[in-house]
């Protein structure tokens, strides 16, 4: 039993755990005092300072080098977003509108709230949230509307045209523009954008400046996705139709499924149910040029449920966003302070580390403010999915070990599709195993190319790893679960 | 006998079962102007038949009012006149849920009401009588959720008055990281008001004054004194309750949007509000006309002082005012000439004064 011991704490020493906290580590940010911290929105200000909305209508800003926190406004209804325009001036969305908060006067607390939008409907149902904003490099602002719920009604007064074949149906929008994603131009002009959203719950830009959206499983969404956002698309959500201009006059829900199929762009990627998100919540991408790891230029999602984020691996197939998602920070090791759920909004502070807002909101989730720092060191993991002819090429952050690299029953791989429908959720259908008939390392074992047997289009292939390894064994794979949305072959 | 027994109690608990959503009280009007039940507390959606038993010497009524109008049922029955008491000093208007007639001593009368949950005010509107005899229903899932009754505001209580009133020098828990201090903005979900409302509490002697202002119509809805907002419903869970009324509603515009410019009824686009030593000044537009108005509290007494800027124009500005009991509008400007003042043209600024006399 005591050489046991001895020989299992020399085995520990010999190949250290290598999780995720080894390179990353989660710090929480005290919030004041008689703060209820369900946090709506984060955002840097030019100056350094955060500023952070909360479900009671408080705007506070956070100093991270006093980590002091001073009230910049307060009193508005149920703020879920908000952009930091010059340190004296916000823009904050909340239920009824889209508002520009301005310190006139130079005292540290806003002054002036300027309506800037409030052109869309509301019903006065708890499900219409407002969501937003995000800016383009043209200085459009975008906002996204949530569709109202079925799990309660809607008040005797509403504000904006009622529509009753739009109140129809688990998620409805009566009130004009309910699902849809606005934008709004430098000269204040509104224009509805984009249609099909149920519970857009996150929006936000890549890289290259393209727009992108989540939306959460339920009705019509067989699974939680990320859609690439483009003017007068529809991305599948009924209700919303009936604010599309020249539409006709009737429920969307009477028309068959494969009309609405037809007219709808599916998502880029989605994020299978259970083993990636459950309700994803806001995007970003890394612009921190390298301060927060190896994933420079990548997008990260949140999500309400899971003490993890996503990140995004696009692929661009004959022109059209798809790709894969892969777990961050899941599994971290033992040592350090554990990532929370509820990871409601993200923002990338001037340090490079990356600010999580919590909240639950009368769902699951958590309370307060996280953040997580960059260490150093490359921990071994995916950096790209892409799509070839035959299969798939995975390309890693460092060189992988060859022989494991190597191994075929290391790769093992799955499709399936969500059924688009009416009901809530879908199974995942038609499960079929793929047989991988041949694996290639590149020279410098940084990419492993994977032949398939047979590839087919519209379905999630979801990829399980074994333990590769790189170092000599001393680096481990990070994350071992990958699911690529395979919406088109290459051409 | 044992068989007879177990049949018994199984009617009983029929019976009890039943009895939660049909329930019958007992009230009497005592001597000194006085319900013998002050406050009382069924759940909500319960059918409640109210059995008014009146043992004073003197007639009297018992009405159940929509949440947070008692006063302004009372000054509706008072403004009745000559004609109250053919009509039971009843009042023609939706804040009434329930009444009985005029019922003389040794009499009874009995009301059914059914109540969602929600604290329903019953007073007598005889004459005088409103200020007094006064009461309240509770209906409520959650009876520790209710005020001490010795705090309670619902209910008449001189002696509670007065330490209400010197409590309100000290800070309350507010749900904020900071203490409330009036004046205070909160956007949220109002009754009686479109689903962008914003509440605005304003400082004063006894819980001060507050009033709703409409930012889908822009327009204030309602105006109340005694107090502000309770939010804590509202800010539990998902958000879909209501933020309640703390206090007594006086003054509610039934009248629509109040300003014509020219000849037209204009629809109205707010712009937002600035606040100035905390007071919003709210901003719109209408028919090109950009409007601020700012609201204070009358020094003294339950009134609002509403102070309108308006940007140059040639159109003519006028505010149509439907009358209500109780409440009196004073302009700085023009005369009210039957339900309408017209300003002069080019005016930029007026200031209406609108008072609750009793």
């Amino acid at each position: 039993m005591f050489a046991l011991l001895i020989l299992s704490s020399f085995l520990f020493a010999a190949t250290p755990a290598d999780t995720i906290s080894d390179y990353y580590e989660v710090e929480t940010i005290l919030t004041p005092a008689g703060l209820v911290a369900e946090t709506g929105g984060l955002s840097f200000l030019p100056d350094g300072r955060m500023a952070a909305c909360f479900h009671r209508g408080e705007i506070m800003l956070y100093n991270p080098k006093t980590k002091v926190w001073k009230l910049f406004a307060d009193g508005l209804h149920d703020p879920l977003g908000v952009v930091a325009v010059s340190n004296r001036e916000l823009l904050v969305i909340q239920r009824p509108e889209l508002t520009r908060l301005t310190d006139t006067n130079g005292d540290g607390v806003a002054d002036l709230y300027e309506t800037v939008t409030d052109q869309y409907g509301m019903s006065g149902n708890y499900h219409e949230f407002a969501f937003g904003p995000v800016r383009d490099a043209k200085g459009n602002l975008y906002i996204s509307l949530n569709t109202g719920s079925n799990g309660a009604g809607i008040r005797d007064e509403v504000r904006g045209q009622y529509e009753p074949l739009g109140r129809q149906g688990r998620m409805y929008a009566c009130v004009p523009y309910r699902g849809w994603v606005l934008q709004i131009t430098p000269d204040g002009k509104v224009k509805p954008f984009a249609s099909g959203f149920r519970s857009p719950n996150g929006i936000g830009f890549d890289a290259k400046g393209r727009l992108f959206v989540t939306d959460n499983q339920g009705d019509w969404l067989g699974t939680s996705k990320l859609y690439h956002v483009k003017e007068g698309k529809f991305y599948g959500h009924p209700a919303s139709l009936v604010w599309r201009p020249g539409f006709p006059s009737v429920d969307p829900l009477t028309l068959p499924v494969r009309t609405l199929d037809s007219l709808r762009t599916v998502e880029s990627i989605a994020f299978p149910h259970e083993s990636m998100a459950h309700s994803p919540t806001q995007v970003v991408f890394d612009n921190t040029g390298g301060k927060f790891g190896p994933f420079t230029g990548q997008m990260f999602v949140g999500d309400m449920d899971y003490a993890h984020l996503l990140r995004i691996l696009p692929d661009e197939v004959n022109g059209q966003i798809q790709g894969a998602c892969i777990p961050f920070f899941s599994k971290a090791g033992s040592n350090g302070v554990a990532m929370r759920i509820g990871n409601n909004r993200l923002a990338f502070g001037p340090d490079g580390s990356l600010y999580l807002g919590q909240t639950d909101h009368g769902w699951l989730g958590s309370k307060g403010i996280q953040r997580i720092r960059y260490k150093g060191g490359v921990p071994l993991d995916i950096m790209a999915m892409k799509l070839t002819h035959t299969g798939f090429t995975l390309t890693f952050t460092q060189p992988l070990d060859e022989a494991t690299a190597r191994e075929i029953t290391n790769y093992k791989l799955r499709s399936y599709y969500y059924e688009y429908h009416q009901a809530y959720g879908s199974p995942q259908m038609d499960m079929q195993s793929v047989s991988v008939s041949d694996v290639e390392v590149s020279a410098d074992r940084r990419t492993v190319l994977l032949r398939l047997e047979t590839i087919k289009p519209n379905r999630i292939y979801e990829l399980t790893l074994g333990n590769l390894a790189a170092g000599n064994g001393q680096k481990k794979l990070m994350n071992h679960l990958i699911c690529y949305t395979l919406n088109k072959l290459v051409e | 006998m044992l068989k007879i027994l177990f049949q018994f109690s199984c009617l009983l608990l029929c019976i009890s079962a039943h009895a939660q959503r049909d329930t019958v009280i007992q009230i009497s009007a005592t001597g000194g102007l006085q319900y013998s039940q002050k406050r009382i507390v069924v759940k909500p959606n319960t059918r409640l038949t109210l059995v008014f038993q009146n043992k004073d010497d003197m007639a009297h009524n018992l009405v159940v009012t929509r949440p947070n109008s008692r006063l302004r049922v009372v000054e509706f029955a008072l403004a009745l006149g000559d004609k109250g008491a053919q009509k039971h000093y009843i009042p023609a208007i939706d804040d009434v849920l329930a009444h009985t007639t005029s019922v003389e001593p040794g009499n009874s009368d009995s009301i059914t009401v059914k109540l969602a949950e929600g604290g329903y005010p019953f007073v007598c509107t005889f004459p005088g009588h409103g200020s007094i005899m006064y009461g309240i229903i509770y209906a409520t899932k959650d009876v520790k959720r209710l005020p001490a009754p010795d705090q309670d505001i619902n209910i008449p209580n001189p002696t509670r008055m007065q330490e209400a009133a010197h409590r309100g020098h000290h800070p309350t828990v507010s749900g904020h990281p900071f203490p409330m201090k009036l004046p205070a903005v909160y956007r949220t979900f109002m009754p009686d008001c479109g689903p962008a409302a914003i509440a605005v509490g304003l400082p004063g002697p006894n819980g001060g004054q507050s009033y709703v202002f409409d930012a889908g119509e822009c327009r204030i809805r309602y105006a109340w004194s005694g107090g502000f907002v309770d939010n804590t419903e509202q800010w539990e869970g998902k958000g879909q309750l209501l933020t309640k009324v703390v206090g007594d509603i006086y003054f509610r515009d039934t009248g629509g949007f109040p300003w014509r410019v020219g000849n037209a009824v204009p629809k109205a686009q707010f712009k937002g509000y600035r606040l100035v030593n905390r007071y919003p000044e709210f901003w719109y537009v209408i028919n090109g006309v950009e409007v601020h108005e700012l609201v204070k509290p009358l020094p003294a007494g339950r009134g609002l002082i509403r102070t309108f800027t308006f940007s140059p124009t040639k159109q003519s500005l006028s505010f149509i005012n439907k009358p209500q009991p109780g409440i009196r509008l004073q302009s700085s400007l023009g005369r009210f000439q039957r339900e309408i003042l017209t300003l002069p043209p080019g005016t930029r600024q007026v200031i209406l004064k609108m008072m609750y006399d009793v």
